[in-house]
């Protein structure tokens, strides 16, 4: 089993409830959902410990419980006080362990792991289709620094993806593409436990990508990000790649502070920002996007009463999107509540996942609140897009 | 035992199938709490949303002879609420809303599972808060609080453990199902404002009892402004008997403490080191300031030496978020704990020094206590490595149990076989014998936590 791996961790849970928190939507987004104790952090590491101890066996009506989670680390977060427990990690390995023992696991979830592998992206699109976003645009050969958009980038929000090459171009990177070749992080893998072709897929992007030179990865996706930079190194036995990776949230930062275009337009906008779990909790990546916000002029930039690494997850994490979307859709809608809590009028975020879970959640409720990535507020300071985009009922070019 | 599938359906018949699990990953994370006892899993467990469904799990327990275990936050450490026997675990989760804040007779009313993070973070925004609790951290509920009659080290230095100023009427459902309140809502038409009015105080026979004679389904607190000032202090004494003429300077003004936080630790590395931490009361600048200042002439008059305040805010500050590195070099085990004069604090500290560290060589628990109005509750806490060494620390802790528990100090938290029953059911003294005649008469099939408090065997 691959959470003996993490015993020492499991064990070392005393039960403090410290990850539950001082109400069901609170912090958690698993225990708000499904409300069991067996949802919470110290649920799942009795549950691993009786697995260890051979007391309990992975069975099929437990996925939910495991698959269940959004991988959101606000309990890991909370544990730092207590057990230092990398609860991730153990979930993971548990929803490996539900593969590498045949049990079944949601079906969407497979279903997104073999798309992934099979069609290169998680929607099943044909290459040509998912590189479409990027019609019109030039990207340059061999440059080195790779545009990475990642699946829902490409296929889901084609026109904030065209915006942001824009406007990192029009900063100076000279942006590579991979156009037809782009094929998914893997991430769906790790987190549906569908490793055993992990390794393979690992060494093949990573060759297509030394081939073409590249130096750089700038990916508009935490999780292509966090893909990268940690988990290939992690799968491949090294401690690094040989390719820097950069998530643009430091991109956009880096544009800033030294002055790479010029912000002259003022966004007179009440806008608040979500934290996107995978650059917040998992790599304390907080700052650079407020920056970014307040250097902006004329935007008023408030915050959540759950921010930084308090914040509540969008919904979109863990894979639950796709493998139980009422769970996701009701994680959406209670982070919606703290959005319309600040009066914003925008609420931007950094994160192609945050930003569909937010979005689905303003139309479903009616709220007149715009969803954009902080490019997108940057884009238009700086003259390269018509502020309609601003609009709460503006209908993206997707 | 009651065939289990059958219990399953007619606690459906309850509260809806989304509510009732038997599946054995369910109750899993039943089994076990904050202390080394060993896993005990329930049967069932049920989360009911009303007294009206708590009524129904009970009519089904007491039908099927079907023993039930009241959970709330889950984070006792001994015993309190692990099924002793095979049953239902009942979890109050659903049952946590707010009924109540009413600030002009100050008192809150809530569910049993409101957590006291919960009611204070509503409170704060009333510029108002509770009186005491315990250091729990965040899931810490105010039913498991009150029903345990706990105390800690947030207020309880001037107002006592819960029950001795804090509590103004519960709502309680008797084993039989019937529902009573105490106090002043004893009286239907007057309302929730007082605790000692209509004959005996009733709630103070459920207040400590661990649910032993009904499962709170509601309770009335007294609350207080909050302050804006914020004063911790940090000192070092070199002797025991200093700390405790400490304890009688601060609390000697009865109803008019200067403290409203203070906590002594000893490191078992700096055996002869007497930390204390202390949380100045009071509503205006110039009284804190001036209680500070008769504090610290007090410390420094007893040789005391002050370091940075730094570590007590943290620890003031972390009672309702989660105190910090708590499990750091291993899991949590408090033994040795109770409640004693002030002059008696010597009394623990020398059997933890000589019996746990000279006799035993055992070095890894530190020793402790909070102030309260007149008393202490002392206690001593290891970190363990479960699971090899559980066994040997709850041997550890048994032996040093019963020689506290034979000098002047009252048991603190009963709890089951693997708490400190056994040592109060030898004592067998007319107070226990008392509760077991009310306990037969309140739950003659005894259904509420079967095995708690009281052997099932002396209820037969
Ligand atoms: C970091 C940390 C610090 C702690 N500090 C302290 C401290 O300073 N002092 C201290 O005393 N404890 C402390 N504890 C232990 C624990 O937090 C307290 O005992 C707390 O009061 C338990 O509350 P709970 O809601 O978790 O109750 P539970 O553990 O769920 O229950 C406690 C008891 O009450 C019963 N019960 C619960 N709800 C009801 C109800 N509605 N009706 C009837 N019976 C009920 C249970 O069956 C059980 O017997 C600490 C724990 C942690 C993790
Ligand atoms: S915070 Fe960590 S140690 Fe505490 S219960 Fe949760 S997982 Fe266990
Ligand atoms: S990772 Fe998020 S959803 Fe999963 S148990 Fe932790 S807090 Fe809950």
């Amino acid at each position: 089993m691959r959470i003996e791996e993490y015993a020492e961790m499991i064990y070392a849970c005393g039960r403090c409830e410290f990850c539950r928190g001082f109400d069901f939507n609170e912090r958690c987004p698993e225990i708000f959902t499904q409300k069991w104790e067996s949802s919470t952090a110290r649920g799942r590491m009795l549950i691993a410990r009786a697995l260890l101890e051979g007391k309990l066996e992975y069975t099929e009506d437990l996925a939910e419980r495991i698959f269940g989670c959004f991988l959101c680390a606000r309990c890991k977060e909370e544990c730092k006080k207590a057990a230092q427990i990398d609860i991730v990690e153990i979930t993971k390995a548990m929803r490996a362990d539900f593969v590498d023992h045949g049990v079944k696991i949601p079906e969407a979830g497979n279903e997104m792991a073999s798309l992934a592998m099979e069609k290169g992206n998680i929607f099943g699109d044909s290459p040509a289709f998912h590189a479409k976003w990027a019609e019109g645009l030039e990207f340059k050969k061999g440059s080195g620094i790779l545009f990475y958009p990642g699946c829902l980038a490409s296929h889901r929000f084609k026109e904030k993806t065209r915006i942001l090459v824009q406007l990192l171009q029009a900063a100076g990177y000279d942006l590579d593409f991979l156009g037809d070749e782009q094929t998914c992080c893997g991430t769906p893998l790790w987190i549906t436990g569908n490793m055993a072709e992990a390794k393979k897929m690992v060494s093949a992007q990573l060759k297509k990508m030394q081939n073409r030179g590249v130096k750089v990865i700038i990916t508009p996706c935490p999780s292509c990000f966090r893909a990268f930079d940690e988990e290939y190194p992690r799968i491949l036995g090294v401690e690094k790649l040989p390719i820097k990776v950069r998530h643009t949230s430091e991109v956009l930062e880096e544009i800033v502070e030294k002055k790479k275009i010029k912000l002259k337009h003022k966004v007179k906008k009440r806008v608040t920002y979500h934290d996107p779990c995978e650059i917040g909790r998992y790599r304390d990546i907080y700052e650079p996007p407020r920056k970014v916000l307040n250097a902006i002029p004329g935007l008023e930039f408030v915050e959540m009463s759950r921010k930084e690494a308090e914040s509540f997850c969008c919904g979109g994490g863990g894979g639950v999107k796709l493998m139980y979307p009422d769970y996701s859709r009701a994680v959406s809608r209670e982070r919606l509540t703290d959005v319309l809590a600040t009066g914003s009028e925008i609420v931007a975020t950094i994160c192609p996942a945050c930003e569909m879970n937010l979005t689905h959640a303003t139309y479903e409720a009616d709220a007149a609140i715009r969803v954009l990535d902080v490019a997108e507020l940057m884009a238009v300071s700086a003259g390269l897009v018509d502020e309609e985009i601003l609009d709460p009922y503006y209908i993206p070019d997707d | 035992m009651a065939n289990v599938g059958k219990i399953t359906k007619l606690l459906v018949k309850v509260v809806g199938s989304d509510r009732v699990s038997d599946k054995h990953f369910d109750l899993i994370p039943y089994g076990r709490d904050l202390s080394p006892a060993k896993e005990k899993l329930p049967t069932h467990v049920v989360m009911p949303k009303s007294r009206e469904e708590i009524q129904g799990i009970l009519k089904i327990a007491n039908m099927h002879d079907v023993p039930i275990y009241i959970r709330g936050g889950g984070t006792s450490h001994w015993d309190a609420f692990l099924a002793q026997e095979p049953g239902i675990m009942l979890d109050l989760s659903f049952l946590n809303a707010i009924v109540e804040i009413n600030e002009r007779d100050l008192t809150a009313t809530v569910q049993p599972n409101c957590t006291w993070a919960k009611l204070d973070f509503e409170l704060r925004k009333q510029g108002l808060t509770y009186l005491c609790s315990e250091a729990g951290g965040p899931a810490m509920t105010i039913g498991g609080s009150v029903m345990k009659g706990g105390g800690g080290p947030h207020g309880t230095a001037k107002f006592g453990f819960h029950g001795n100023q804090d509590i103004i009427t519960l709502e309680m459902v008797l084993p039989n199902g019937e529902v009573v309140e105490t106090g002043s809502a004893a009286w239907p038409s007057a309302g929730k404002f007082k605790r000692q009015c209509l004959g005996p105080d009733l709630a103070g026979l459920f207040i400590g009892a661990e649910g032993i004679l009904g499962i709170c389904t509601e309770l009335t607190l007294r609350i207080r402004p909050a302050t804006d000032f914020k004063e911790r202090l940090l000192a070092t004494m070199d002797s025991l008997d200093k700390v405790i003429e400490f304890g009688h300077f601060i609390n000697r003004h009865v109803g008019d403490e200067y403290l409203q936080g203070a906590y002594l630790w000893v490191d078992p590395s700096a055996p002869d080191v007497f930390l204390l931490m202390m949380d100045v009361f009071g509503y205006e600048k110039e009284i804190i300031e001036h209680r500070k200042e008769r504090v610290i002439e007090k410390v420094k008059e007893l040789g005391g030496v002050f370091g940075d305040s730094e570590p007590a805010n943290g620890y003031f500050d972390g009672i309702l978020t989660g105190l910090t590195d708590i499990f750091a070099t291993g899991v949590w085990h408090f033994f040795g704990s109770g409640s004693l004069r002030i002059d008696d604090i010597g009394v623990i500290y020398k059997i933890w020094r000589e019996e746990l560290i000279e006799k035993r060589g055992y070095t890894k628990a530190g020793f402790g206590g909070n102030f309260l109005p007149r008393d202490w509750l002392a206690f001593m806490v290891t970190n363990y490595k479960e699971p090899e060494e559980s066994e040997m620390i709850m041997k550890l802790a048994d032996e040093i149990n019963e020689l506290v528990l034979s000098g002047p100090v009252v048991p603190y938290g009963i709890g089951g076989r693997e708490g400190l029953r056994p040592i109060v059911e030898a004592r067998n003294t007319g107070y226990y014998r008392l509760l077991k005649v009310i306990k037969k008469a309140v739950d003659p099939k005894n259904i509420l936590q079967r095995g708690i408090f009281i052997p099932k065997e002396e209820l037969l």
